[in-house]
């Protein structure tokens, strides 16, 4: 019980700290829906003249797309692969050494107290665009609510993923001096393979497949296909859990390996 | 005169000290390189994926599309290479105070907050690019004559000082707000405008995104060059605006500046 209260100190702190930046997350998000601008724009010249494109009509596209953007903003580790980058280089992980915290839990109370506010600020422009973008959209008909049962499940291990990952990219900071360039490649290859370019049932069938065995289906495709009606077979559903459970999993394996031999590389200095 | 010449060989400095400087972290110029055309095939997939379900974006064929998302991925690489670094740190360095510094030194402001760094890793992918512009050209059987060569590298050079300007505007609001963080995605919402046809856009996002801001005439307008021939109305009206635009994004600046009151102790 003590333990859950010391993670909840650093969650309730991490909501004050990401507070302080509402400005700029508002701004992001304000941002985005230029993006969004630009999808509409783009799908809806792509789907001039014919009904559908693969098998599903221009809104359900579209639906996908705002979707897709509005759980990145709940579920991206945007930020914390850098803060944990930061805080090795600096030295500020030294404190978790000598005290009785876990430095992968600590870090994963602020990446969900990060993830709530940028979430809901990003919401504040979306319900605003809503009665204009509202018509062009659908959600999946008829009756869909096993998948979005499903889909729950899949959203906490996407978060889990996706902060695991960039837990990851922020112990290679025991080997390398810059991991940046490690990060957009990383960030390059998410964005194809994790769907944000474009649906990825668009892709031919044999590269679809082999992508749904990629970690990057499960950062965020899979809850939104969930989601939006593009996986409507439970047992399609159920096996994409499994998966993504097993890759939480193995990620958390890596992590703290990484964790554990990059520790005995490191060096506290000074005091 | 002579302070113009003094300037530009501050610039070539500038551009030697980063040479040095990539050769002497090769594997993360490597790296970087690699990363920046990740990103390019990702476009370049993009292109791929969307005409294998159909023939035409609002008219435009597959490689006439493709000839627009290179002359885009042409002007971006330079502008990655000339001034990305430079203007993403002015952020950073307007909130920390380092910004004194380039305040402190003997050349203009914005001059030296532009030209301090060049990124090597975006020179190498223009190659990359050109060929995409080119092989796009050859699928449609173009036959470009040296004139509209030269025109269309003229234009992709508006194109890189219209891109410089929008960052620059961007940017430049720092000086307003507490912190950079996020503000630069504003440019990448801006520029993907740039990767679509002139002829997709219509409404409320004609008004806006053709004639109020300038993100899709920028390549529009050189691949058009390229595709259609002489449009001296279209040659002018990207001269006109990449004239406007700078000279939005130099007041913008010199506005942050005259507000800037140092963050150092």
């Amino acid at each position: 019980m003590s333990a859950l209260a010391k993670y909840r100190q650093v969650f309730l702190t991490g909501i004050q700290t990401s507070l302080v930046y509402r400005w700029n997350f508002a701004i992001r998000a304000t941002f985005s829906l230029l993006h969004l601008v630009y999808i509409f724009i783009l799908w809806g010249a792509a789907y001039a003249g014919q009904s559908e494109i693969g098998g599903f009509p221009l809104a359900a596209t579209l639906t996908y797309f705002v979707v897709l953007l509005i759980l990145q903003f709940f579920l991206s580790a945007a930020n914390d692969d850098y803060e944990i980058s930061e805080e090795i280089r600096n030295g500020l992980i030294n404190q978790f050494l000598t005290k009785p915290i876990n430095y992968f839990a600590y870090r994963l109370s602020i990446y969900f107290s990060a993830r709530i506010v940028t979430g809901v600020l990003s919401l504040l422009p979306f319900v605003f665009i809503l009665p204009f973008i509202g018509p062009k959209l659908a959600l999946p008909a008829g009756d869909h609510l096993t998948l979005y049962a499903l889909a729950v499940p899949a959203l906490l291990l996407s978060a889990f993923i996706q902060f695991t990952i960039a837990y990851c990219f922020g112990m290679l900071t025991f080997w390398f001096l810059e991991i940046q360039s490690f990060i957009i490649l990383s960030l390059a290859v998410e964005a194809v393979l994790g769907g944000q370019i474009f649906p990825l049932d668009l892709m031919p069938p044999w590269l679809y497949q082999l992508s749904s065995w990629l970690p990057y289906y499960y950062q965020i495709y899979f809850p939104t296909a969930l989601l939006t009606g593009r996986i409507t077979d439970p047992s399609v559903a159920l096996q994409g859990l499994a998966i993504q459970a097993a890759w939480a999993v193995l990620l958390f394996l890596l992590a703290r390996m990484l964790w554990t031999r990059g520790l005995r590389r490191h060096t506290a200095v000074g005091g | 005169m002579a302070a113009l010449l003094r300037h530009l060989r501050i610039w070539l400095a500038s551009i030697r000290y980063s040479l040095v400087r990539a050769m002497m972290f090769r594997g993360d110029f490597i790296m970087w390189a690699l990363v920046e055309l990740f990103w390019m095939s990702v476009n370049v997939l993009l292109v791929g994926i969307i005409y294998d379900h159909t023939d035409s974006i609002a008219g435009w064929s597959k490689y006439e599309m493709l000839l627009l998302v290179g002359t885009t991925l042409l002007v971006q690489r330079l502008l990655m290479a000339f001034f990305w670094s430079n203007l993403f740190e002015l952020g950073r360095n307007v909130r920390s105070g380092t910004f004194d510094f380039f305040l402190a030194q003997p050349g203009w402001p914005l001059f030296m907050v532009s030209t301090r760094k060049f990124d090597l890793d975006g020179l190498v992918n223009v190659p990359v690019a050109l060929a995409i512009v080119i092989y796009a050209a050859h699928r449609l059987q173009l036959d470009p004559s040296a004139a509209q060569l030269v025109v269309y590298a003229l234009l992709v050079l508006c194109g890189l000082v219209l891109h410089y300007a929008t960052l620059l505007t961007i940017i430049s609001l720092v000086f307003w707000l507490q912190s950079a963080k996020g503000i630069e995605g504003g440019y990448f919402g801006l520029t993907e405008f740039s990767r679509l046809p002139r002829e997709a856009l219509r409404g409320v996002a004609q008004v806006v995104f053709v004639y109020a801001l300038p993100v899709v005439v920028v390549s529009n307008v050189p691949a058009r060059l390229l595709i259609h021939g002489f449009e001296p109305g279209m040659l002018a009206w990207m001269l006109g605006v990449t004239v406007f635009w700078l000279t939005v994004a130099v007041s913008v600046f010199h506005a942050g500046l005259r507000r800037y009151s140092s963050a150092s102790s």
